[in-house]
């Protein structure tokens, strides 16, 4: 598939479009999962997994780069030929869905829990899923611009964590590695469903103008998800004791709770509804991964597309409605992401190497 | 859209600009060619015909051409000398614009267009001496655009006085200047203006294409011009600048861009323009660096400002009540005690008060429209606190807010911020944050996905071009913006050589 | 829609798609979120818990009501349930407007209770997303509804009363801090115990009275207010604060004393306090706790000379032995309760690897801490006049 030079952009957006798919809602309550296995050792575990992103995703553009401007739709049809590739295309398709699903049903519990517990859910679907199409029929420029100002423009938040620093304490980090490897790793894994979105870079490096420049800011992306990642377990860590952070469901959100100023107090109403911005390029580009390739498989403009898959999504709202139901559906998200976003790529680059052997023989 | 289907249908219809007749030659008799003029603009009352002599006949409209020119370099040589063949008569005259043609159509074109006339009996040909005179007020200070340092000089409504303006600052062989006639019935004069090697071909000739292409009937105001060649016409926000300024003009035609005059109008139009453009004045360039930096920063808060605040009041007044500081609380709520409404009816009442008392004193002359400033701001605002329809709070809210709307310096922004206030707030009121945050979502995708002559409209933010960024919401040190506009594209990157001083050092 | 420059054909259709969409929605979702206007809302400003007579828990909530007619008051209302939320209802039965607790600046709990257990409510309060993790929380001598429903002569708004007190005191340093992220934090704490201010009425005042010492959310002591200085040092660092103290004969060095039993009161304000708590022996817990305060003196009386070193160095070595002394009981009394609100615990879990610290155990443990205590205290400057 050739990509028209007008749809490419420029390498140095690839960190905000990796960056953004990569911060969404996870980052809102990561802390509870991670302290139940690895305890006040959590942020090491969210080191680990960055570390881990930053392996795959070499792994990654060392596939991708080998097929120059193919995309992961592109490799598995060659790869496993049509029929077997498509069959991985409609996985991975099938994956960018949920994955949509999940963050979108999991803002929503997030603005009933926080702010309007008896507006429907089907509202609020409804709602976001118009910001989405709008974003989406304006074509790929216009959603790594959203990126890009999701990134810029949420810059503050982090900012914002210095005010809990107030009542931080270093004991609580201590001691460290107190908690067995094993745990840690656990921890790690279950980072998955926060860390994921980098996967993004799969479906979207033929759009990258400069491919040499890719590997530089798709890392440099991953690395500042991670410090910001680490930054926010840390001083959750810090703030909450380990109880608390137990039983708290969205650290970080409440970590801004006792945030004033003159002005305004209860930061966390402001952040929660300004949340909407950090979850937009999220949705975006896993509506878009769909798109890419569900367009291998079936004719469809990408109008017709993105209606079809705004009335799916928001039938599954209406299916999806209690906490627990929201819960299983992120822990069999994360168990699925692990394999598709974290072994997958790994996988496929030693498929495409052996099979490169192969030819090279023949 | 409805203007556009309509466009659609006249563009399949067979073209009506060329009537068969546009062929027709001249009589060669004086009396036929008089009769032919007359009957091709119906018989009007100041159509002059005038016989020089047996063979030469004067023809021209009254008022439109200079009198005293007309009597001292035609009429006079004329009567002295008697010619009797067009070369003669040519040579004969001391008029500049002179030419001659053999058509009826082109005859009429020129006398419609200020041109005098003289038919030479016994040649189908016609002399057409063009010693025009329009009526057009005297140059003034900019009236919407003023500013307090920096030229006084506005455009007027003469094509040719605009022109001269604009060739006075930028001295050079490199401006061009193409004429097109846009309007099948007003062949109104239109300028494309750009400085050859700075502004980029495919710009001028986007531009370019686009004007010849508009097939309308009547082109009155450069404004509607600038609407109807944007690249979103839809959008509430414009693409392209409106300015009376001369120094303004010339300033976008340097970095790059492209400019339109319209004869008969006083604003011209400037394109590609970026978004953040909008919020800059030409009293930023004149103005040091930090107070023109601090002065832009002010208007871009003052927009947000203008936007966002009352939608937050409507929010966090009928929802979010936890967000309020302990110590508004008790004012705030004292303050609507009384008030009957919920806070977006309050709020939207204010505001169109608001927006009636503005509107009142747009169309009001001068003199009344200060009084019904005066007395709407304070007897109607203070007389809706008492009565108890609005809280005072909030009508201060209200009226930073439409003073913060004033500060852009294009008036056509300064509409946009007034227009798109409104489905905020009614946002605000339905769904608090989450609505402000909703419109404050869609407001951002759909600025990306305007276009300026297909430049990004959010230029140089996104695409980011830190370069670019010099000279946007902030303004750095001339030496330090050495680089024009990006997105522009222009041929010629860089306004002069940035490493080098360009002050040498004092010795 | 450009005039020709339209790429995608029928931009035009999908934008009127748009518009009727929005149309739609608006229209369909018509008051589809609850609204809670300020002034029709009944802003719940203090809360306060009480052991119930009949039912479970007994509330008192301080509401401030806006009227158009006379234009705020301040109803307290108390109720009895068996939930908070429960309560909440019954309160919502005896008042014109509905009752939100966004606003809550302030927990009160009566003494009983906190005899019994704030578990629940800590909880409870930690729970709702409505409440700021920012809320002070206070234990009332007694009951907490006598209290608030007193008529006091001065005091208008008495749930902005007791939040002013309390922040007041809190923000100055004078009293240990409070909040309710606090609270529950040193709740979840494994070496952690809560400590809350406790609050009287004294005819027409309301008076900080003292310092609740908790153990597993339940109160088991008090500490006088003196004694919150001592506390403060201990818990956390800190900038200011006033401390007045006596120096009795037998600490003081001769030659600050003119006559042999003379005693001397001397009142400071810490500038900054740097505490450092290290564990030195973890199997029978044993501490070494360095406070470092610099301070300036604000009074001294009988006044003495002050531009001499040696009797500055004097008075410093006074009052740290004083403070030593001093902070020594304050420990052995919270020992002797089994109540860890200083975080020595916190101190021992985060040094002792593999500890599997449980709060039975490190009580356990507390009783028989050892702390050795050194202070060290320096006179900055005193005031502009010697």
């Amino acid at each position: 598939m050739k990509i028209p030079p007008k749809e490419m952009f420029n390498a140095h957006l690839l960190f905000f479009v990796m960056h953004g798919a990569q911060i969404g809602v996870g980052v809102q309550g990561f802390q509870r999962i991670i302290y139940q296995d690895a305890h006040q050792d959590a942020w090491i575990s969210v080191l680990l997994a960055g570390i881990a992103t930053h392996i795959v995703t070499f792994f990654m553009i060392r596939t991708l780069e080998m097929y120059g401007s193919n995309d992961l739709y592109g490799i598995h049809q060659d790869i496993f030929g049509r029929w077997i590739g498509n069959v991985f295309n409609v996985i991975y398709v099938l994956y960018c869905f949920i994955a949509f699903f999940s963050v979108l049903r999991n803002y929503i519990e997030v603005i009933q829990a926080w702010i309007f517990p008896n507006i429907g859910e089907w509202f609020l679907a409804s709602t976001l899923l118009l910001i989405i199409i709008y974003a989406f029929t304006a074509g790929l420029r216009v959603m790594v611009g959203v990126s890009f100002f999701s990134v810029i423009l949420s810059l503050w938040l982090v900012l914002m964590l210095g005010f809990p620093l107030k009542f931080a304490s270093v004991n609580n980090l201590l001691p460290i590695l107190e908690t067995d490897f094993r745990s840690i790793l656990k921890g790690a894994h279950s980072m998955t469903f926060t860390i994921i979105g980098f996967e993004i870079l799969m479906v979207i490096y033929p759009f990258v103008q400069d491919k040499k420049q890719v590997s530089k800011y798709a890392h440099l992306s991953l690395l500042a998800t991670t410090t910001i990642y680490v930054a926010v377990m840390v001083v959750s860590l810090m703030y909450y004791s380990g109880g608390e952070i137990q039983r708290t469901v969205w650290a970080t959100l409440t970590l801004f709770s006792f945030i004033s100023f003159p002005f305004i107090e209860r930061f966390e109403f402001i952040v929660v509804c300004f949340w909407m911005l950090i979850i937009i390029p999220n949705l975006c580009l896993y509506a878009w991964a769909a798109y890419r390739g569900t367009i291998r498989l079936i004719n469809i403009s990408s109008t017709k597309f993105i209606w079809l898959f705004a009335l799916l999504i928001f039938l599954g709202t209406l299916v999806v409605q209690t906490r627990f139901q929201i819960n299983g559906m992120d822990t069999k998200l994360s168990r699925a992401a692990f394999y598709i976003v974290f072994l997958y790529p790994i996988l496929l680059w030693l498929i495409v190497i052996m099979r490169k052997k192969v030819m090279m023989k023949k | 859209m409805i203007f556009k289907r309509l466009l659609d249908k006249q563009q399949s219809s067979p073209p009506m600009e060329a009537p068969p007749t546009n062929v027709e030659p001249i009589a060669n008799t004086a009396q036929l060619f008089i009769q032919a003029i007359q009957a091709a603009t119906h018989y009007p009352d100041d159509l002059i015909v005038k016989s020089l002599s047996p063979t030469l006949t004067l023809l021209y409209i009254n008022h439109l051409v200079d009198n005293q020119t007309l009597n001292d370099h035609i009429i006079a040589p004329l009567q002295v000398n008697t010619t009797t063949t067009p070369e003669a008569v040519i040579d004969t005259l001391s008029v500049a614009d002179i030419q001659h043609g053999s058509i009826l159509a082109e005859a009429i074109d020129a006398l419609v267009h200020g041109a005098a006339l003289i038919h030479v009996a016994g040649y189908s040909k016609v002399i057409f001496a063009s010693i025009i005179t329009r009526e057009t007020r005297a140059l003034s200070t900019p009236e919407n655009e003023s500013q307090v340092i920096g030229t006084q000089v506005g455009f007027n409504e003469s094509l040719a006085t605009n022109i001269s303006l604009i060739r006075r600052y930028i001295i050079s062989p490199d401006l061009c200047h193409k004429k097109i006639t846009i309007g099948r019935r007003t062949h109104t004069a239109v300028s494309l203006i750009y400085i050859h090697g700075i502004a980029s071909e495919q710009m001028v000739n986007t531009v370019q294409q686009r004007l010849t292409d508009l097939r309308i009937d009547a082109l009155i105001d450069s404004a509607v011009l600038a609407e109807m060649i944007d690249d979103n016409s839809l959008s509430v926000f414009p693409q392209m600048l409106l300015t009376e300024r001369p120094d303004r003009f010339c300033d976008g035609l340097l970095d790059g861009k492209v400019g339109i005059v319209v004869d008969g109008s006083s604003m011209a139009v400037i394109c590609p323009q970026s978004f953040s453009e909008f919020f800059q004045s030409q009293e930023d360039q004149n103005l040091r660096w930090p107070i023109a930096t601090f002065v832009r920063l002010l208007r871009l808060a003052a927009f947000f400002l203008s936007v966002y605040l009352t939608p937050f009041y409507v929010a966090a007044l009928t929802f979010h009540y936890e967000v309020i500081p302990q110590a508004f609380i008790v004012p705030l709520s004292e303050s609507r005690a009384l008030v009957p409404f919920p806070p977006i009816f309050e709020a939207l009442l204010l505001e169109i008060i608001i927006e009636l008392l503005r509107e009142a004193g747009a169309r009001l002359p001068t003199k009344i429209g200060q009084t019904i400033g005066i007395v709407g701001g304070i007897v109607i605002g203070t007389a809706a606190v008492q009565a108890g329809i609005t809280s005072n709070i909030l009508l201060i809210i209200i009226a930073l807010s439409a003073l913060a709307s004033f500060t852009s310096p294009s008036y056509m922004m300064g509409n946009v911020v007034r227009l798109i206030r409104f489905p905020i707030i009614l946002l605000a009121g339905y769904w608090g944050f989450y609505g402000i945050m909703l419109a404050f979502c869609f407001l951002l995708i759909h600025l990306l996905r305007q276009s300026s002559l297909g430049a990004p409209y959010l230029s140089p933010f996104y695409p980011p071009r830190f370069k670019d960024m010099r000279d946007s919401i902030i303004r750095m040190p001339i030496p330090l913006t050495a680089k024009r506009p990006t997105f522009t594209r222009p041929t010629d990157e860089y306004k002069f050589n940035p490493d080098e001083p360009i002050k040498p050092k004092k010795s | 829609m450009a005039y020709r420059y339209h790429e995608k054909e029928g931009d035009d259709e999908k934008m009127k798609k748009w518009l009727w969409c929005m149309i739609l929605l608006v229209l369909l979702l018509y008051g589809c979120a609850q609204t809670n206007i300020l002034e029709r809302i009944g802003l719940t400003t203090l809360i306060g818990y009480d052991v119930g007579k009949e039912k479970k828990m007994q509330t008192t909530a301080v509401i401030r009501e806006v009227n158009p007619e006379f234009q705020s008051k301040v109803d307290v209302i108390t109720t009895e349930d068996n939930t908070s939320k429960g309560n909440r209802m019954e309160v919502n039965r005896r008042v014109s407007k509905k009752v939100m607790i966004g606003q809550m600046r302030v927990i009160l709990f009566g003494e009983a209770l906190a005899e019994e257990g704030l578990h629940y409510y800590i909880d409870a309060s930690l729970e709702n997303a409505s409440v700021n993790n920012g809320v002070y929380t206070a234990i009332v001598k007694d009951q907490v509804a006598p209290l608030l429903e007193y008529d006091y002569q001065n005091i208008e708004d008495i749930g902005q009363h007791i939040y002013r007190l309390l922040e007041q005191n809190i923000q100055q340093e004078y009293m240990i801090s409070s909040m309710l992220h606090e609270v529950g934090r040193d709740y979840y704490a494994v070496g952690r115990d809560m400590a809350m201010p406790i609050i009287e009425k004294e005819e027409e005042l309301i008076k900080l009275s003292g310092i609740a010492l908790f153990k597993d959310g339940k109160m088991v002591s008090t500490l006088p207010p003196p004694d919150s200085f001592y506390v403060k040092v201990i818990r956390d660092t800190f900038k200011s604060g006033i401390y007045e103290t006596t120096l009795q004969s037998e600490d003081l060095p001769s030659i600050l004393q003119k006559k042999t039993d003379d005693t001397m009161t001397v009142a400071f304000d810490a500038i900054r306090s740097k505490r450092t708590m290290t564990l030195v022996d973890a199997k029978n817990p044993e501490f070494d706790l360095t406070i470092k305060l610099k301070a300036r003196v604000l009074e001294v009386s009988p006044s003495f000379d002050q531009s001499h070193r040696k009797s500055v160095e004097a008075l410093e070595k006074a009052i740290q032995h004083k403070l030593t002394k001093e902070l020594a009981r304050v420990i052995a009394h919270s020992q002797k309760v089994e109540s860890d609100v200083f975080g020595f615990g916190e101190e021992y879990r985060s040094h002792v690897r593999h500890a599997e610290l449980t709060k039975e155990k490190w009580h356990s443990l507390y009783k028989n801490m050892k702390v050795n205590i050194h202070v060290d205290f320096v006179i900055l400057r005193n005031g502009v006049f010697e």
